[in-house]
């Protein structure tokens, strides 16, 4: 391997650059690949009806995300006395934050029911991504016995509800004594048929079979493929069923509710459910604004997940890997 | 020892549908063999087979004397080319060209070297630590190239590796890739459907058709001595003209209205065809408007200049061999034709500084020694 060929570069594009520039570079000619909103024909003023209906549509959404907030900052009193929109004084906020994290009711305590919705949303929603990323993987790039009967009963998961196994999860679970256990929880959720089915598409748009057959000529084993290889053209896949595990995990109001008695177990949904319904029952606890914080406070970390996972939802991963 | 020995080698899809039947092919240790074919002709799955990404139906595949057909890709030590580069995306250019070496766990220094090295024949140094997605269509080729050459392979497979690339490209690219095959000395498979490539690359080269291979043989034999119509019209641009004729006793050609005398040699070789129809094939290029010589009169349709020389598409009445005999009919001169309605049946290479005007009609010459013979029923060469 003596022999030096001349490059064709000097009639070649340079493609360098840093980082952010190539970024901004995709941006821009995104921007310029799409046809303008001008072009499309459509009625005069239809853009403009389209957006005030989303605009509308956002304002009823946000609607209550807006009153926890403001709710957040008033005492029992004022949540009631005044309008549910505006503030009144006193701004009780902090208080209120302070509060929230001491036993009120001997019935337990945000922190710790904090806590355990964190375990159990970490642990399920990585395993399900795993399991999801692993058997997408599997459904998507091997064909075996079975696949597509295994695939299909994978679909039919996605449409059983809950409501209609609990009878048979909750005497599953008696024998199994998963009774408040925290894998009772754990254990199903590392199960998502939406993830799996999500990764199978996912990978076999995104993850060439081009590119598997060169690890495989490059000399890669199985598994060094998958990791190596297939993992990093996943990631905002991934991403994305990790976000809906974790956030599934978050909200699970029903399978906790059957399945724990032991109130140091609980997570928050089923915690803040027991304090609303001790609030309803006493009535002087001031039990309300704690209600209201530990609902701001819960869907917090989810709003700050979902911002830092949207960084890795972008397109264009397989730039420069396969020429069409 | 061949490097490559294909054997009876047969692929039945799922489907029913037979992609490759029977093929045998040699390929010599350091040879540049070329397969070409039009798309579906079988050419792909056969590289994929030496390669052991598609299962054999039936036949063998032996590197040497060692049949691989149930060795994994990752053993049988191929290095291969994808049509479309199948870089990885997320690795560096120089992590692309190492990591068959990092999957072979070759020692950290040596595997630097021989990524220098490989990065160095392709003229890769400077871009080493670039991703795939800052290269051009030209650099990441290359990387392609550059990580099948570091493992400096015994086999070294090509599928269409330079069909992406725009015109210019693609003429660079063929020499330095025959450049590469010279410095590294591998046994070479290379695939293309670009006759170009083949005539210009292949030591020898393999045509394909319908799953068949119809000859293997050296560029300029395939050329000068096709073995059957396919081969004869496929091989060659514009592609040969071919015609339904009859033979007289004493060795006349009956061209639709006109004759041809042949001379003795010819005329024997056709002997057997004496009273019966014949496929006689005409390259454009033994057609010529000097005076001497047999003449063949045609009306001139269209005139295509090309600079160095210009492609003269005419009609004569005599009738063209159909698909029927095997020939490749769908040119750009017969579509040409239709929208014209008046299809030109023939093609001639003529020096450009000859005046010739669409519509009129011109005199050939043709020197009856070079006229190609078919069996019309087989389609074969008839080679007396």
């Amino acid at each position: 391997m003596t022999a030096t060929v001349a490059p064709p570069d000097a009639a070649e594009v340079d493609l360098a650059g840093s980082r952010k520039e190539r970024r901004k570079r995709e941006r821009l000619e995104e921007r310029d690949g799409v046809i303008p909103v001008q072009l499309y024909g459509l009625k005069r003023g239809t853009v403009s009806v389209m957006t005030i209906c989303c605009v509308l549509f956002a304002i009823f959404t946000l609607v209550p995300i807006a009153w926890i907030i403001i709710n957040s900052t008033k005492t029992q009193a004022n949540i009631f006395g005044t309008f549910g929109f505006w503030f009144a004084r006193p701004f009780e906020f902090f208080h209120n934050f302070r509060m929230l994290f001491e036993d009120v009711d001997d019935d337990g305590t945000y922190i710790n029911w904090f806590g355990n919705t964190a375990l159990y949303a970490v642990l399920g929603g990585v395993g399900a991504t795993a399991l999801a990323a692993f058997a997408g993987y599997g459904f998507a790039r091997f064909q075996f016995r079975g696949s597509k009967v295994f695939f299909y009963i994978v679909i039919g998961a996605l449409l059983v509800p809950i409501g209609a196994i609990t009878l048979p999860l909750y005497l599953v679970y008696a024998k199994a004594h998963l009774i408040n256990s925290i894998w009772g929880m754990i254990l199903p959720s590392l199960v998502s048929p939406v993830g799996v089915y999500l990764m199978r598409t996912y990978i076999g748009l995104s993850v060439p079979r081009e590119l598997i057959d060169a690890a495989r000529i490059d000399g890669a084993g199985e598994t060094r493929i998958f990791f190596k290889i297939a993992l990093p053209l996943m990631v905002p896949g991934l991403m994305t069923v990790l976000l809906l595990s974790v956030v599934g995990v978050w909200n699970n109001y029903f399978l906790p509710l059957i399945i724990f008695s032991n109130n140091n177990l609980f997570p928050l949904t089923v915690g803040m459910g027991l304090w609303s319904q001790h609030a309803t029952t006493s009535g002087d606890q001031n039990l309300y604004p704690l209600i209201v914080m530990g609902g701001l406070v819960t869907i917090a970390p989810l709003i700050i997940l979902f911002l830092i996972l949207q960084r890795y939802w972008r397109g264009g991963m397989l730039l420069g890997s396969i020429a069409n | 020892m061949a490097a490559i020995t294909l054997s009876e080698l047969t692929k039945v899809y799922a489907t029913g549908v037979k992609a490759l039947d029977s093929l045998d092919l040699e390929v010599a240790d350091g040879e540049f063999v070329v397969l070409v074919g039009p798309s579906g002709c079988g050419k792909t799955t056969a590289l994929r087979m030496v390669a052991g990404l598609e299962l054999i139906t039936s036949g063998t595949v032996s590197f040497g004397d060692r049949v691989v057909n149930g060795v994994s890709p990752r053993h049988r030590d191929v290095a291969m080319v994808f049509q479309n580069y199948a870089l990885y995306p997320h690795l560096s250019v120089y992590q692309n060209i190492g990591f068959a070496l990092e999957n072979k766990k070759v020692a950290k220094a040596e595997r630097d070297r021989r990524i220098r090295d490989a990065a160095s024949i392709l003229g890769l140094t400077k871009l080493l630590g670039r991703e795939p997605q800052q290269l051009s269509g030209g650099q990441r080729q290359r990387v392609a190239m550059g990580r099948a050459i570091v493992r400096e392979p015994s086999v070294f497979l090509m599928d269409e590796p330079l069909s992406n690339l725009d015109a210019k490209l693609r003429v660079q690219m063929r020499s330095e890739v025959l450049r590469i095959h010279e410095s590294v000395g591998a046994a070479t498979m290379y695939v293309t459907h670009d006759q170009t490539e083949a005539m210009t690359m292949g030591d020898r080269v393999a045509v394909l058709q319908g799953g068949l291979l119809q000859q293997y043989d050296t560029p300029r034999s395939l050329y000068d001595h096709p073995a059957n119509v396919f081969v004869a019209t496929f091989i060659g641009s514009p592609a040969m003209n071919l015609y339904e004729a009859g033979l007289e006793a004493a060795g006349t050609l009956v061209l639709g209205s006109q004759r041809l005398e042949l001379p003795a040699p010819a005329a024997a070789r056709v002997a057997a065809f004496q009273g019966r129809k014949v496929l006689v094939g005409i390259r454009p290029e033994d057609l010529t408007v000097s005076a001497s010589g047999s003449a063949l009169v045609a009306d001139v349709r269209f005139v295509e200049v090309l600079g160095s020389e210009q492609h003269v598409y005419f009609s004569i009445d005599a009738t063209p061999a159909g698909a029927a005999a095997g020939a490749v009919v769908a040119d750009e001169s017969a579509e040409a034709g239709i929208l014209l309605g008046s299809a030109p049946n023939g093609a001639a290479r003529l020096d450009p500084r000859v005046a010739v005007q669409p519509g009129g009609r011109i005199t050939f010459a043709l020197d009856p020694a070079r006229l190609y013979f078919f069996d019309p029923d087989t389609g074969q060469a008839i080679t007396g």
